[in-house]
């Protein structure tokens, strides 16, 4: 093992302090309201901490260093383009302005007012679907990092994804959303710590002029050690690296994330005014850059590293090489921060998508079921209930699914699941007022084709033969749109004809 | 091009560094304030009663 008595004791005392600031803000919930959005009382600095401690999570951490290993600095890209979308949604208002305004939970909720219960019982189940299948990865990612970075047996991976979603689920299931808020505080702090110290003691390991030669060389071939990079290091446009079609499928993509994502919605609906939700996503947008930057540069670092050390040692992979780099240049008591930053990162991850997923389960898929709605007690159990089944699968779904390649294409095309389809209905919803129900049946269904045709056929043939995660990610969007106009043109010429005859 | 890129890539690597930082310190120092005042505002709605 890795780690010494003061790493131990840095990471036990983060764990006490979270989970303490978790449970110190459970008697405040006193309804759905408060348990879902916070009773919508979240102010701007806190909405900033809570949304890049939600949206930057250990997986995100492992996945753009895969990306950083596999394709240098190109791969930080998707970041850039992720923060041009949150700064142009906040700057414009764009589908998130007139959403706060409605005061729905969840965005099916909205749906309902616009195409009836229908649509938004089945968008409800394309948002749950998507969101679960994503997130049923990030304990099997997340406990991969910490069995590789600490040097435990490999078979503690289960035991230490058991034991985080335990303490996550403990102060979830009681405080809810304001437990959520106070503890993604805490973890912005510390994760913002960790990977501050983490960059500069890599930069200062490696050498920034060093680690850009080395990978040129590895891209030209003139490295000694024979190390070869097959994507170009810094041009995400080469035919090499990620590519024009990629970069406009992830241009999109992007846009709807920010728009669409439920758990990033959610700090929306939990903002307390329509100007509040704006500012923090203005304020919040360069933080994306980091969030793919900082990452991709301990990747490109591990693979220089290891290029120059004769290689990835065996049981590492590209997913893997980061966690083991760092164990190897961080010196004791860092690494025992670096490593309460990433569980930060994690558990903040976990339990605002744990609560989300719940809420949109309770708030679209079973309320609408109920002739009478039950009384607030009930529902507030039900919704704690909810958060605990889904701990359950993610358990289950994190041990018995095994991710082959790159977890970044896996995350993008399960959440293209319904993405696509979500995004076109909420920006029909919003500005077409010519959309109809037909249309929004329409775009559900032909945008989850791609991205469910992606994980079924790229899981039974051979690497040549997979589809292109830029395909069946661009090809859901194209469908999505196309069942829109086609479903509502056809349903409003059917309205006509019902009418006149 | 390369050159480009290059140049790119190190701003965006310092910049997010610095930004990073930046907010640590901002979002740290107001952001406890907001939880203060947010336990302050749900005390004094819950004392005055159960929810319509």
């Amino acid at each position: 093992m890795t780690l010494s008595l003061i790493d131990i004791l840095i990471v036990g005392l983060y764990l006490l302090v979270c989970m303490g600031a978790g449970l110190w803000m459970r008697r405040f919930v006193r309804g759905v309201e408060d348990f879902a959005v916070a009773g919508r009382e979240m102010d701007l600095n806190l909405g900033i901490a809570s949304l890049a401690a939600t949206e930057l999570g250990l997986v995100t951490v492992m996945y753009t260093a895969q990306l950083g290993y596999e394709k240098g600095f190109a791969g930080a890209t998707v970041g850039v383009l992720m923060a041009g979308a949150m700064y142009f949604v906040g700057r414009t208002g764009f589908v998130i302005g007139p959403l706060r305004r409605s005061g729905v939970m969840t965005i099916p909720e909205l749906f309902q007012q616009r195409f009836g219960t229908q649509v938004r019982w089945l968008a409800g189940l394309f948002v749950v679907l998507g969101g679960v299948l994503n997130m049923g990865v990030f304990l099997r990612v997340g406990g991969e990092f910490l069995v590789h970075v600490t040097g435990l047996p490999v078979y503690w991976l289960e035991l230490i994804m058991i034991g985080l979603l335990a303490i996550v689920l403990l102060y979830t299931v009681l405080g809810g959303m304001l437990s959520v808020l106070v503890t993604d505080y805490l973890q912005f702090l510390i994760m913002s710590v960790g990977l501050v110290i983490t960059s500069m003691l890599v930069i200062r390991d490696i050498g920034w002029n060093t680690l850009m030669g080395q990978l040129w060389m590895s891209w030209d071939g003139t490295r000694a050690d024979g190390a070869r990079l097959a994507s170009h290091p810094f041009n995400p446009f080469h035919p090499t690296s990620l590519g024009w079609g990629y970069l406009l499928w992830q241009a999109l993509f992007q846009v709807a994330v920010v728009t669409t994502w439920q758990t990033q919605i959610t700090r929306v609906l939990c903002a307390k005014n329509e100007e509040t939700a704006k500012s923090m996503y203005r304020r919040a947008s360069f933080y994306f850059v980091g969030r793919f930057a900082l990452p991709v540069l301990f990747g490109a670092a591990a693979f220089a590293y290891f290029a120059s050390h004769g290689g990835l040692a065996s049981g590492l992979d590209s997913r893997t090489a980061m966690p083991a780099y760092l164990a190897a240049i961080l010196p004791a008591g860092i690494l025992g921060l670096v490593i309460a930053a990433m569980l930060a990162a994690e558990m903040s991850t976990d339990s605002g998508y744990l609560l989300t997923w719940a809420t949109v389960i309770y708030n679209d898929l079973l309320m609408p079921c109920f002739k009478k709605p039950p009384a607030p007690r009930t529902r507030l159990l039900l919704t704690r209930l909810l958060v605990c089944a889904i701990g359950v699968f993610l358990v289950f779904y994190g041990l018995l699914y095994e991710l082959k390649g790159n977890v970044w294409d896996y995350l993008a095309v399960t959440g293209n699941i319904y993405l696509a389809s979500v995004f076109t209905l909420l920006v029909a919803a919003l500005y077409w007022p010519r959309a109809n129900r037909y249309g929004a049946c329409a775009a559900l269904v032909l945008g989850a084709i791609g991205p469910l045709t992606f994980l079924i056929v790229n899981a039974r043939v051979d690497a040549a033969h997979q589809i292109a995660p830029e395909i069946a990610g661009a090809s859901s969007f194209a469908l999505a749109f196309l069942g829109m106009f086609a479903g509502s043109w056809l349903g409003s010429s059917r309205a006509v004809a019902r009418a006149s005859s | 091009m390369t050159y480009f890129f290059v140049f790119f890539w190190t701003a965006m690597i310092f910049g997010s560094i610095a930004w990073f930082a930046a907010l640590l310190f901002y979002v740290g120092a107001k952001g406890g304030r907001e939880i203060v005042k947010l336990r302050r505002d749900l005390r004094e709605r819950n004392d005055k009663g159960p929810p319509a």
